[in-house]
């Protein structure tokens, strides 16, 4: 039989072993209904809060002059006026929450027009208070420039014009941060999530065979390569089969909710390079990951891997995303960027913020690549000694150790 | 007529030796039971027909050919440990095994059919298999160890944990395989078992064949016991065979009248002189020889080698 059969047929039962799964099903519809749920909250907040801010104020008719220096100040503010005349008494009973079915108000001026009195919903709203504040200073401002024979209007547009034009020599966080960098990071983390839930699973998996030792049935029959092999292309297939499932589902929530709109950068090139240390990061990972768990025993011990294994995720992991951003083109980062376990992720966050040099990416892939098959022969080796061998934990050495 | 020939396999634990110079042969139509006690070596043995384990030295050929992964895909194998996907369906895994092992998926399907029907499992095809007791769980295994119409069977322990029916089953298909020309190696600790099945038996010892051979081959001795039950005066008897050159008196159980012999020089034909002076003296009711079961030979196999070691 071919090794593409037999590699075929571990693949697919690995993939609907984990895909018939009730915890699987029942998880998959809870997260769909989730980022469904998510995206109706979201649409109807969305739409709820579509323009400023409004705050609804009473004045009565001894005020009622503050009215535009009111709006005006709101709009410096960025906020919107509902003014509404009322009596005293009608307004304060109604801030007190005494009249049912009234529409509610955020504060009410009264007073004189000289020294009003401003009674509010909310003592610690300091933006209604604000506004107002603001509404009587430009009044008494105005007043004091027509007492000193002035236009007030004039001398408001020349504050409003006297704005400095303000540059920087190094590059906005906007222009750095663009959509490249948030698309990277995007695929960083789902890289995290598969490589980490996917290497969970793949131990398990190697574990199960081996506590339940149909491992031997399957060594007497196909190559501990082609297992592994197969193995781990089901279990990343399963893993993209997520990350593609919820993906998808939360890019149709934000282009049904028209948060893309802004976004319309051309990420093809980035996007292709995201998949391919994508791929390149799961094989490495997942390798090891196979390969240290056929060392142990017993579910009780599966934690003796995945741990260590978990920060050989989480470390390149982290390092990528503090250290690139703060120095992306220091020589370290151009040495790490080209070490295997640290390219995937360095490399992708180094290409969204910039240009890194094109040989430097061939090089980092090449490097990964090259690694490879020598992963493959470790994690064989491991596997293959590792995967018969029954109580304690097998130790690396023990297992690379030739028998004649 | 091919041949599964296991010779001088030699396999290392460290400082123990789990296998030496271990060698048999079994013939294509023959049920060849292995025995011994528990670490002699017989797991370790499968396991290295199977190629899941490599051996220090020596080789396993079939048809004096090395066995190789091409044709270890035609063996049927069947672990000590039951060994299957607990959450796994039993028809899907076992149309899984026999996919692996190279058939096409309508012949996998039918043959699951067959021998889960056979094995008595057919209605448990659509459970998963940690949901079946130990028992039918092992019958499963042995529809694993067949599904893919095996060459060359080889079974560890396939009897362990099955009720009297499934033994029986169990039994009859082994006998059918090895009449289609299949050598069949098991191992067993149920030596009357093995005794009733078995063309041929090989007893392992700390990783070497001690004997090997049919039940009746390894019966043959050179100190062969009779058993004599004497209605006269026995204690005179036994005086009087006590002076006898070549004979010893072994303690027998029961009446008085009952002796046990054992001839030291297996002269052919001394039993009879035995026979003669005995019935000079009295009467005799009866003289036949002991033949002793496969649990003898095991424990004087393994108590007498014990003995020396100590």
């Amino acid at each position: 039989m071919s090794t593409a059969r037999t590699i075929w047929l571990v693949f697919t039962r690995e993939f609907k072993a984990r895909m018939m799964t009730k915890a699987n099903v029942i998880s998959m519809a809870i997260m769909l209904t989730l980022i469904a749920g998510g995206a109706i909250t979201a649409s109807y907040f969305i739409n709820q809060e579509s323009g400023p801010p409004t705050a609804r104020i009473a004045l009565d008719s001894a005020t009622w002059e503050l009215s535009p220096f009111l709006v005006s100040s709101a709009k410096q503010n960025g906020w919107e006026l509902d003014l509404t005349p009322q009596t005293e008494d009608e307004a304060r009973s109604i801030l007190a929450g005494e009249v049912p079915g009234s529409v509610p108000l955020d504060a009410f001026v009264g007073g004189t027009f000289a020294s009003p009195v401003v009674v509010v919903a909310d003592p610690d709203d300091w933006i209604i208070q604000g506004i107002i504040t603001g509404a009587i200073q430009n009044k008494a401002f105005n007043e004091a420039i027509l007492s000193l024979g002035g236009d007030p209007d004039a001398i408001s547009q020349a504050l409003a014009d006297a704005q400095p034009t303000i540059e920087s020599p190094g590059i906005s966080d906007e222009e750095k941060y663009g959509p490249e960098y948030g698309v990277s990071m995007v695929g960083l983390m789902l890289l995290l999530f598969v490589l980490i839930t996917g290497g969970n699973m793949i131990a398990m998996g190697v574990v199960e065979e081996k506590t339940s030792r149909v491992v031997e049935i399957l060594l007497a029959t196909i190559k501990p390569t082609r297992l592994l092999a197969g193995k781990i292309l089901g279990v990343g297939a399963y893993g993209l089969f997520q990350v593609a499932t919820l993906g998808g589902a939360m890019v149709t929530a934000l282009v049904t909710l028209g948060l893309t709109k802004d976004i319309e950068v051309n990420v093809g090139g980035t996007l292709a390079l995201i998949i391919l240390w994508f791929l390149l990061g799961y094989t490495v990972f997942a390798l090891l990951f196979g390969a240290f768990a056929s060392l142990v025993s017993r579910y009780e011990d599966i934690g003796a891997v995945t741990t260590p294994m978990t920060f050989l995720v989480l470390i390149p992991f982290y390092t990528a995303l503090f250290l690139v951003p703060e120095q992306p083109d220091s020589g370290l980062v151009r040495i790490l960027s080209q070490v295997p376990f640290l390219s995937p992720f360095m490399m992708t966050i180094r290409n969204a913020l910039g240009t890194v040099p094109w040989w430097e990416m061939t090089l980092a892939v090449v490097i990964t690549l090259a690694t490879i098959p020598g992963l493959i022969w470790l994690a064989a080796r491991l596997y293959q000694r590792g995967v018969l061998h029954t109580g304690g934990r097998l130790k690396v050495s023990e297992a690379l150790k030739r028998t004649k | 007529m091919a041949t599964l020939e296991v010779d001088r396999l030699h396999k290392s634990y460290g400082d123990i030796k789990a296998l030496d110079d271990c060698s048999f042969d079994v013939h294509s139509g023959e049920v060849f039971g292995f025995v011994g006690s528990n670490g002699a070596g017989k797991t370790t043995a499968m396991r290295i027909m199977l190629g899941v384990l490599a051996a220090d030295s020596g080789e396993v050929r079939w048809n004096r050919k090395r066995l190789d992964l091409e044709t270890r895909r035609h063996v049927g194998y069947m672990p000590e440990e039951r060994g299957l996907y607990p959450k796994m369906k039993v028809g899907e895994q076992l149309t899984y095994l026999a996919r692996i092992h190279g058939m096409s998926t309508p012949d996998a399907v039918a043959a699951v059919e067959h021998w889960t029907d056979r094995l008595g499992v057919g209605t448990r095809r659509g459970d998963h298999v940690q949901k079946l007791s130990l028992g039918n769980q092992q019958r499963v295994q042995l529809a694993a160890a067949l599904i893919h119409n095996p060459t060359i069977l080889v079974l560890d322990e396939p009897f362990s944990g099955l009720d009297p029916v499934a033994v029986e089953v169990m039994s009859q298909v082994l006998r059918e395989r090895a009449d289609e020309g299949v050598p069949v190696v098991f191992s067993s600790h149920q030596l009357d078992l093995v005794e009733r099945i078995c063309d041929r038996v090989g007893i392992i010892r700390s990783g070497r064949m001690e004997a090997v051979g049919t039940v009746d081959e390894l019966r043959v001795t050179d100190r062969p016991q009779w058993r004599l039950e004497y209605g006269g005066d026995a204690p005179a008897l036994r005086e009087w065979i006590k002076t006898l050159p070549g004979v010893k008196l072994l303690p027998s159980k029961g009446k008085p009248g009952i002796l046990l012999l054992e001839f030291r020089d297996a002269r052919p034909g001394s039993e009879q002189e035995i026979l003669k002076g005995a019935l000079a003296k009295g009467p005799v009711h009866e003289f036949s020889p002991v033949r002793p079961s496969l649990v003898d030979l095991f424990r004087g196999i393994v108590s007498s080698e014990n003995g020396e070691a100590a």
